[in-house]
Parts: C-alpha cells; structure tokens; sequence
C-alpha cells in the first residue's frame, strides 16, 4: 500500500518565547499528522499550547526547532512571499473574537479573501452567496459586522474561511465568545461543511461539552501531546501520547 | 480593485472625530495658503498694473543705440522717424495706442529755491486714451491744445518742496539736444501722487511739443505701446520683433518685466515668504499626520494580523494606508480650496484696507485673488504631504508579526 501525504505533518516541533531572561516553553517535541478531510479538535487547558499549535500549522508562526509540511511541502523552506501565498490558496482561519472587518458588510467580508485571490466580480459574487447560503446567512449579507450577533459573526467568519476553497481551515477557540446554543450551532455547522465539502478542520478548544461529537480529539497539556482519541461509535478510542511519539 | 478603494474610502472616516480633526488641519493649511497666496496675488497683479499704468506701459521700443552707449546730448540716442515707427506699431492687434514720450531732467525753480527734475514729456491725449493717466492729487492733466502758458505737472513732494501750488508757475532749465542750457515757463496745472515718495519728490511732466523746445529736437526718447491686456504682452513683442528689425534706425523693444526692476523684486521677496510658509505647513500636515496614521494603524493591529494571516500581501497593507491618507489629503485639500475661497470671498467684501506700504502714502487694499494654480498647487502638497507621512506608519503596519498581531488587545 502506498503512503499517502498527510495534508498536515507537524514532526518534532518545539516553539519557545522568550520572557524577560527565561524561556516559555509553549510547545515541547510535539509531533501529529491530520489526514484530509479530519474534524479534528485540540484540546487543553489554557497555556496548554492550542494556539501556539494552531499558529504554526497555519504558518503564522515559525518554530524553534522541528518541521511543519502542509500537503508535503516543508514550510521552513518557504520564503515569507510563499508562505503568504500557501496562506491565500490552502488556508482559511476562524478566530475567537470573529477578527471580520467592521467597515465591510458580511458579504464584503467573505469577498476579501477572493478578492487578494485576484478572482473576477462575477465569479466572486457568485461564491460569496453559496458560502453565505452555505452557513444560513445569504438574508444577512449587506448588513455589517456591529449589527450582527455573535453567533451570526462567527458563521460569517467560517463562511470567509471557505470561501476560497482551502485545504484546511483553522479555527483558533471559535466557540470561546458564544453562548453554549450558538457553539454547538457553530460546531454542528463546521461538522456539516466538513462532512458536505470534505474540508479539513482542526479547531481549538477547552469546552468540553462540544467535544462530545468530535471525531478525533488531540489533549495537549504544557506543550505536549498527552492523547489522541478516535471515536469509535459514541466513545473515544485514547491512544496514548507515548504511542503517538 | 474598487472593493480594495471602498475599503480605504471606508476606513478614513471610520474614527469620524479624528478625521474631521485631521480634515480641519489639511484643509486649514490649504486655506491658509490659498488666503496669503491670494493676497499676494493680489499684491502682485496691484503692483503689476500699477508699474504699467504709472507710464512704463507693456512695451516699450528704444533705438539699439539707447542700450550701447551712454548720451552725450539728451536725445542723441533718440529716435528721430518716431511717427512712422508709432503707426507701423499702431496698426497691430491688441494694440491700444503707442505714446511717444521724452525722459529729460534737469533743475526746476521757483524763483527763490531751486530742486532737481525727473521730467517726462507725453502726448496728454494719447496717454489718456491709453489709461495710462497720472494718479492726480489736485487740478488737471495737461491738455496738448491750451493756448499760451506751457503746462505742467509736479509730484505732491515737488509742490510741498518749492512751495507751489496748483496755477502757480515754475521754471525749468535743461540742456538742449546741443548741448547748451534753456529755460522754460511752465504753469502748474496739476499735483500728482504717484505712490511712491521718492518720485513725487522729482515729478514733473510737460507735454511733448514744449519738452521738444526746451531740448531742441523733434526726437524722443522712446515709444511706449499700451495694449489691451498685461496677458497679451508676450505675443505682441513676438508680433512686433521682426516690424522693429526692418526699419532703417536699428530699434530695439523691451517688454515691461524686463524694465520693471522693482516688481520683480518685490514678487522675488514675497514669492521667498510664500515658499518659507509652504514649508512650514508641510511639516505642520506631516507631522500631524504621521501621529494620526500611527494611532490608527496601533488601533487596527489586530485587523492588519487578520488580513496578513489570510494572505494578503504586504505591499496591499502599505498600499492602503498610502491610499487612506492619500484620500484623507485629497478630501482635507477639497475642504480647504472651498473653506479658502469662501474665506477670501468674505474678506473681500468686507472692504478690509492695509497701512500704506513703505515708500507709499496710499493705504492698501486687502484682496484675496481666486488663483487656480495655486488652488491646484497647495492641494498637490498637501495630498503629497500625506501620501509621504502614510509611509511610515504603512510600512510599520505591513511589518507587523501576524501571531502578535492577532493577539493584540
């Protein structure tokens, strides 16, 4: 059989930051791979590393030592122009504040990534709509961002991270500034999309109860990975972080 | 492209109170020098028209020898053919007459105290239809026609001098064209104030035909050829070159700038203290704005992150903040063109008037001209001025580490 490439191989990685005169270590020989089409949740306290994690796959961030291939391309050998091109076409981010620019109604903000894509009028208009439509919002699509609530801003978020298409998307706590309803809405709909469109999703969060549904659960705690869960029928298989290594 | 416009457009009045700050300092520094470029304008077109009218006229034609030696004689560098070259000149367009005149001086007397002359000798009538009249303080113009007495003008500062007034008579000795000394009775018929002191103190005028007998010769001096717009001097000189090379005496034409030596440096000094305001008010926007900008690009740290994390090249986040304040000097330039106008418009019907400039006793008017280029000129500076203070912020912006960025608070 052949080995397929993981869309995301993260081998080895350690990220410090310095603070005053010591180190932080945020992640610590982390090491995971997420196949295509995943839904995929990192789990933790808080400082546990999710962010850290996720910044690096999104290569928003570089590490200290160790590798990230997106789709078997090594982004340590990228040029900063490269990796903001591997942004613009393989990424998309959900983030827990929404991040949408306010002076865009909705559908301007899910235009904006199709608009650095460089794509016609007419061909986004028409994949601004679908995304809109995609996550219930195509009747909120001129009104902006301070009139929406924050379920509707999260949605309108996720919709600007499909929008393009891409590979993986990542979503940084996007249930951290919602009600529970409107998480697991949120949650549902990211499933939805994952299920629907095959797109690959890897989102952090420490709420367990919206974890419940998640196929696959990565636990981090201070900087490394303590399990790995599948879910086989309604319970989590726990692999354990030796056997992950 | 316009969706990357409707975003910068947006963006510039998304803090309403900052903008309408930095509006109101773009558009006051545009006010500002539209108001004192205005004036100045008015200053200079005053100063201009003034020049020509007091008698220099907007050309002024000369045998070739005038310029190539000094006189021995008065009028032995003169022209002596002046009536067929003034109606060969006459015939042209935009020409409103040609005046022959006669500059002489000499000593004038009242019989008890005696003053140096700076005389001019004119066709009275000729210069009237010219516009070129002297600005009287009392009595009359000279008047070609009058039997009997030979008539004469004399500045204020003459009359107060030889303590002489209007129907009062003078003496005036000169040297003729040969070379020895005449006399003439004149009768004052006029005081006139030219506006500038140190001529009212020499100023006398006699008309050509008594000049020509007190001198002994049917030349003059130059023609002054009056037209009928300042603006229409270059293409008449143009016109008028080759007429003048083809006469037999070598003649030579000198338009009114090349003649007026103190307009121009007069315009020099004022168009000096024009530049050294530009600058300061371009240092005043750019500083200004240069803080503005960097607020703003501080309060929208998390936003550039966002936009940088979804791939959107760093040149497009300089080249939105270069379009912001561009946009932002474009509407403050705008603002300041209208609110200077307006301004001006006041003033001037307000009937404003300034103290009499040095060497003058006559006050000022306060105008404020509406001058295009300058409309287009202070708004091209300030719309640079911001384009150049966007820069820094722009590039500190497109800088910006995108995971610090997006965990900005």
């Amino acid at each position: 059989m052949i080995p397929t490439v993981a869309l995301v191989h993260v081998d080895a990685v350690t990220r410090r930051f310095p603070l005053d005169h010591n180190e932080v270590i945020a992640l610590d020989h982390t090491s995971l791979r997420v196949e295509r089409g995943e839904f995929l949740a990192i789990a933790g306290p808080s400082g546990s590393g999710k962010s850290t994690l996720l910044n690096l796959i999104g290569c928003i961030d570089k590490p200290t030592s160790g590798r990230i291939l997106i789709d078997g391309v090594d982004t340590g050998t990228l040029s900063p122009v490269q990796l903001t091109d591997l942004r613009r076409k393989k990424i998309g981010f959900v983030f827990q504040t929404f991040n949408l620019i306010p002076v865009f109604t909705a559908a301007e903000n899910v235009e904006f990534p199709l608009l650095i894509q460089g794509l016609s009028p007419a061909e986004r208009r028409t994949r601004v709509t679908e995304a809109l439509e995609s996550v219930g919002l195509a009747g909120r699509a001129h009104q902006r961002p301070d009139l929406l609530s924050g379920g509707e801003r999260q949605r309108v978020a996720v919709a600007r991270a499909i929008v393009h298409r891409p590979a993986l998307v990542l979503a940084d706590e996007p249930t951290a500034n919602l009600d529970t309803r409107n998480a697991t809405q949120l949650i549902e709909l990211m499933r939805g999309l994952n299920q629907r469109l095959g797109l690959t999703f890897i989102f952090s969060t420490h709420d367990q109860r919206l974890l419940e549904h998640t196929p696959r659960i990565v636990r981090l705690t201070d900087g490394q990975v303590v399990s790995d869960s599948f879910a086989k029928g309604d319970v989590h298989e726990q692999v354990s972080a030796a056997c992950i290594s | 492209m316009s969706k990357f416009l409707l975003l910068a457009f947006r963006n510039v009045f998304r803090n309403r109170r900052r903008t309408l700050m930095t509006l109101l300092m773009v558009g006051g520094g545009v006010a500002g020098l539209l108001l004192v470029g205005g004036f100045f304008a008015f200053m200079f077109r005053g100063l201009r028209e003034s020049t020509i009218r007091n008698g220099l006229g907007h050309i002024q034609i000369f045998t070739a020898e005038h310029f190539q030696r000094d006189e021995v004689h008065v009028l032995d560098t003169g022209i002596s053919d002046w009536q067929h070259v003034a109606s060969s000149v006459r015939t042209g367009k935009h020409v409103r007459g040609v005046a022959p005149r006669i500059e002489f001086y000499g000593m004038l007397s009242n019989g008890v105290k005696s003053s140096v002359f700076m005389g001019s000798a004119v066709q009275p009538e000729i210069e009237r239809s010219m516009g070129f009249s002297p600005r009287l303080a009392s009595g009359n113009d000279l008047n070609s026609s009058s039997n009997g007495e030979v008539e004469a003008l004399v500045g204020t500062g003459v009359a107060r001098s030889m303590n002489v007034k209007v129907g009062d008579g003078l003496t005036i000795l000169s040297v003729t064209a040969d070379g020895a000394l005449n006399g003439l009775d004149v009768q004052i018929v006029g005081l006139v104030n030219t506006g500038f002191k140190d001529l009212d103190d020499r100023y006398l005028r006699i008309t050509l035909p008594s000049a020509q007998r007190l001198l002994q010769s049917d030349r003059v001096t130059n023609l002054v050829v009056g037209l009928d717009n300042t603006d229409n001097t270059d293409a008449v000189a143009a016109e008028l070159a080759p007429q003048l090379r083809g006469l037999s005496q070598p003649m030579v034409e000198k338009k009114w700038i090349e003649l007026a030596a103190y307009y121009k440096q007069v315009r020099t000094l004022f168009s000096g203290i024009f530049l050294f305001l530009g600058v300061i008010v371009f240092f005043m926007v750019l500083m200004a704005t240069v803080n503005t900008l960097l607020m703003a690009m501080f309060e929208r740290t998390r936003e550039i992150g966002t936009m940088l994390a979804m791939g959107t090249p760093r040149t497009w986040i300089v080249a939105l903040f270069m379009v912001e304040a561009t946009l932002t000097g474009l509407f403050g330039a705008v603002a300041g063109v209208i609110g200077g106008n307006l301004l001006g418009m006041l003033l001037n019907v307000s009937g404003l008037h300034l103290p009499p400039p040095p060497g003058t006793d006559v006050p000022m008017a306060f105008r404020v001209l509406h001058v295009p280029a300058l409309m287009i000129g202070s708004s091209l500076m300030v719309v640079v001025s911001l384009a150049l203070a966007s820069i820094l912020p722009a590039i500190r912006a497109s800088r910006l580490q995108i995971a610090e960025a997006l965990a900005h608070v």
